[in-house]
């Protein structure tokens, strides 16, 4: 008789202090991350998360709007001179840093050498630099050595891309990631604290200077309705739906899609479906081993591919995936079928002819996948059977993540390594282009078409470039796309103004909860 | 006995010394490099060797080790490579949660598994004991995860009684409160455990209970729950006492699994998330604590047979 009032009493203490608990959560939104980033320094690395979180934080000179145009963020505006060897960025006043300083020319020419040395991706403009100077306390200017077209797009690229830190704190850093004291931008939220195993915290930055122009993409004006946003570290995919269902988060990541149905169904969460997709790349070793220099062969592997099987193996319901071979989806302005007509033939015989033609005896050839990433391993799994019915021998090599990073930079180790890519704004960022990208792509008529694509800012002829860039890459396989994935994230239903996500990394500035 | 515990610090030591060894070679034979993973995929050769070089990775194993063992030896288990905060910053946040959560997990352990395990012993083969005896099979048969898993749909997901997963600090905003975090882990980490805490006391209790001294003290006419308690309980629980050891032992290496489906900053996930980054001065401070933790448990139950039965001798 007794017991049964202090299980009452216990089940309201639980149900008091949850409540308490989520009244102190009010304003803080609660993100379920797949795991923990590493550094945040967005300029030397290039981990999706990383650039989620470090997007509030840090700015770029532009930004994308929704259609994946650079619009300025922290420029005013540009002139571009001498055919597009010069290129004079104007900045904006009265910017300030989360450390009270004014952004100026200086913070901006320290960030941008910073990048051109050591960021990940910052060769791509800045190994034809001339020099880069401040001609005014906010003006930059930029002199390259050859036009570069996609130069806007480089300049608003945040993930391995040019984001502004003050100067002391790039010149300090030089090679190394930055330190987490030295967490300072110009976003609308600031560093807080990185609390391992529990969270990343950023908290509303209220001296904030917002562009004057309406939120469109990731620009325009970024208005931080929240007190804080903690990126919390949940890797069981279970916990995390429970915890959107129970009210314990807000918003949860990579979420599979065997569970995709049933959420869009439940009205205790909502369904935010990436409109960028990533694609599965197999890359071929140009370096070394049985597949340098056999383009026949590795015609072959390409022509024994049934992509759209493999799609629906590895990542089931229709809405999740597209067999589609161009690199970019049909709404953007670099879609071409250029060369898809190999995408995904699945022809066994031909395949088995090419690979006669090609000299092949047998020999295994040593694909490196990882298991971290389901979809890779499942994928692989289904091209070594379909590549053993066209007398193709496939030792797959089975790692973990970490090591295959180890593995793949050994010329000697693989023949093919199993990787994916996410959606870039312009193709010369795409790394099958990068010859320094393990596999180590390098022919002289790949070199003759990326130097026209990238050596106009006219878009036609840039267009009609890439196009056949994509054809070559078709041709020559340095690696095989194997088709669009579109992950999909979940929210509590109070969370508003988090629209379709149609944008690469999901952002919450303009998000109320 | 001072002479026995100096005895066993010995061994200590070199098991110890021994151990730092091994831990330091084992994990740099694991392939793989943290440097790739701090960097990440667009990380060039370049980048890579100069913060390999930073941190010291260029030198020989050899020198790195004895490099490693001399700061600790100092108190400094150097520098996470992944969060780039001290290693014993790093494992203290993760020991709160650990400790807690094994502490709670304890105590549910003794509540559920000795009184209940008493009870089946002195319901001895009716339809309580097999009742009991087979939920404790079931709790010891069925996976911690799933255990879990189902605790969060119930009570976080459909009652909305308790927090599905995360633990803030106590000694953040909620304070003591959050507690009520670690409710659920522990009962799914507590259910094995207690399910063997149960069969061992029961079956425990029932040879001493066959005892002749047991028999004797009934015939002499003391009451009944004085015979369980003082004379087959107490002897009964020798046995017990040197299972929580192992049952500590056990929880450590079943709180990754826990600690995963609750989502919560222990140091089963910290050791776990640290293999594969490749945070090479976070597992070995994490081990080599482990170890010293192992032994200093090991070395406290063997004192306490001393005094739960005096007639145990310490060589």
């Amino acid at each position: 008789m007794t017991k049964f009032p202090k299980i009452i009493g216990g089940a309201v203490f639980a149900a008091v202090t949850a409540f308490a608990a989520s009244a102190m959560a009010e304003g803080t939104l609660r993100y379920a991350t797949i795991g923990e980033p590493p550094s945040l320094d967005v300029q030397v690395g290039t981990a999706s998360l990383a650039s989620t979180i470090s997007q509030h934080m840090f700015e770029t000179l532009y930004a994308f709007d929704a259609a994946y145009d650079p619009q300025p963020m922290l420029a005013s505006g540009e002139q571009v001179e001498d055919d597009g060897r010069t290129l004079v960025i104007s900045l904006r006043e009265g910017v300030p840093f989360h450390n009270g300083q004014e952004m100026t020319s200086e913070d901006v020419v320290a960030s941008l050498t910073r990048w051109g040395e050591h960021g990940s991706r910052g060769g791509l403009l800045m190994k034809n630099a001339v020099s880069l100077e401040a001609t005014g306390k906010y003006e930059i200017t930029l002199k390259l050595s050859e036009p570069n077209g996609a130069w806007k797009n480089l300049l608003a690229f945040p993930n391995g891309g040019p984001v502004i830190y003050p100067a002391s704190v790039a010149s300090a850093a030089g090679k190394e990631p930055i330190a987490l004291e030295d967490y300072i931008g110009t976003g609308p939220y600031r560093f807080n604290e990185w609390k391992p195993n529990r969270h990343v915290e950023l908290v509303r930055f209220d001296d904030y200077a917002a562009v004057d122009s309406p939120a469109d993409g990731y620009a325009g004006a970024r208005v931080a309705e929240l007190d804080a946003i903690r990126f919390i570290p949940v890797p069981d995919v279970g916990t995390r739906v429970s915890g959107i269902q129970a009210g314990d988060y807000d918003y949860a990541e990579f979420i599979p899609g065997d569970l995709f149905e049933t959420l869009d169904a439940d009205s205790a969460v909502t369904v935010h479906r990436n409109g960028a997709p990533i694609y599965g790349l197999m890359f071929m070793n140009s370096k070394d081993g049985i597949l340098k220099e056999n383009r026949k062969l590795r015609q072959a592997i390409q022509a024994a591919l049934n992509k759209e099987e493999a799609l629906r193996i590895s990542i089931g319901p229709e809405k999740l995936w597209d067999a589609n071979g161009s690199f970019y989806p049909k709404t953007s302005v670099w879609y071409s079928d250029s060369g898809v007509a190999s995408f995904s033939e699945g022809d066994a015989e031909k395949a088995r002819a090419l690979a006669e033609e090609s000299g092949y005896d047998g020999t295994p050839i040593k694909l490196l996948v990882s298991t971290n990433y389901q979809f890779h391993y499942d994928q692989a799994t289904v091209f070594t059977k379909q590549l053993a019915e066209a007398g193709i021998n496939v030792q797959l090599i089975v790692v973990d993540w970490a090591t295959l990073l180890k593995k793949r930079a050994q010329p000697d180790q693989w023949d093919i390594f199993f990787t994916h890519h996410g959606s870039v704004p312009d193709p010369v960022l795409i790394t099958v282009l990068n010859e320094t990208y393990p596999g180590w792509w390098e022919t002289t008529e790949k070199e003759a078409l990326k130097a026209s694509f990238t050596g106009t800012a006219d878009i036609d002829a840039r267009r009609n470039a890439w196009s056949d860039l994509q054809a070559l890459i078709y041709d020559q396989v340095p690696a095989v796309k194997t088709g669009d994935v579109y992950s999909y994230n979940i929210a509590s239903p109070a969370l508003k103004g988090i629209g379709d996500s149609t944008v690469i990394w999901p952002h919450f500035w303009g998000v109320t909860k | 006995m001072w002479l026995y515990i100096l005895k066993r610090l010995g061994a200590a030591a070199t098991t110890l010394a021994a151990a730092s060894v091994i831990i330091f070679i084992f994990i740099h034979l694991i392939p793989g490099d943290p440097l790739y993973v701090l960097l990440g995929d667009g990380a060039t050769p370049d980048q890579v060797d100069a913060l390999r070089q930073k941190l010291g990775f260029d030198r020989s194993l050899a020198v790195q080790y004895f490099s490693w063992l001399s700061n600790v030896l100092q108190g400094d288990f150097g520098q996470s490579i992944f969060f780039q905060t001290p290693v014993l910053s790093v494992i203290g946040d993760g020991a709160e949660t650990s400790i807690l959560l094994a502490s709670i997990t304890m105590v549910w352990i003794i509540l559920l598994g000795i009184p209940v395990g008493m009870i089946a012993a002195m319901r001895h083969g009716s339809w309580t004991d097999q009742g009991l005896s087979g939920l404790a099979m079931l709790l010891a048969s069925v996976p911690t995860f799933w255990v879990g898993l189902y605790l969060i749909l119930i009570f976080a997901a459909w009652l909305g009684w308790l927090p599905s997963s995360g633990y803030p600090s106590i000694f953040d905003d909620g304070g003591l409160a959050n507690l009520q975090h670690l409710l659920l882990p522990s009962l799914a980490l507590a259910a094995p455990n207690a399910a063997l805490i149960l069969r061992l006391t029961r079956a425990s209790m029932l040879d001493v209970a066959r005892e002749d001294y047991v028999r004797t003290a009934r015939a002499k006419g003391i009451r009944p729950w004085r015979v369980v308690v003082r004379h087959i309980f107490r002897n009964a629980l020798l046995a017990v006492v040197s299972a929580f050891g192992f049952t500590l032992a056990a929880l450590i290496s079943e709180a990754v699994v826990t600690e995963t489906v609750f989502a919560l900053p222990g140091i089963g996930r910290l050791v776990v998330q640290s293999i594969l980054r490749r945070d090479y001065p976070v597992i070995q401070g994490v081990i080599l604590i482990t170890v010293v933790l192992y032994l200093g448990v090991n070395l406290c139950v063997d004192l306490s047979y001393r005094f739960l039965d005096p007639r145990v001798e310490l060589e």
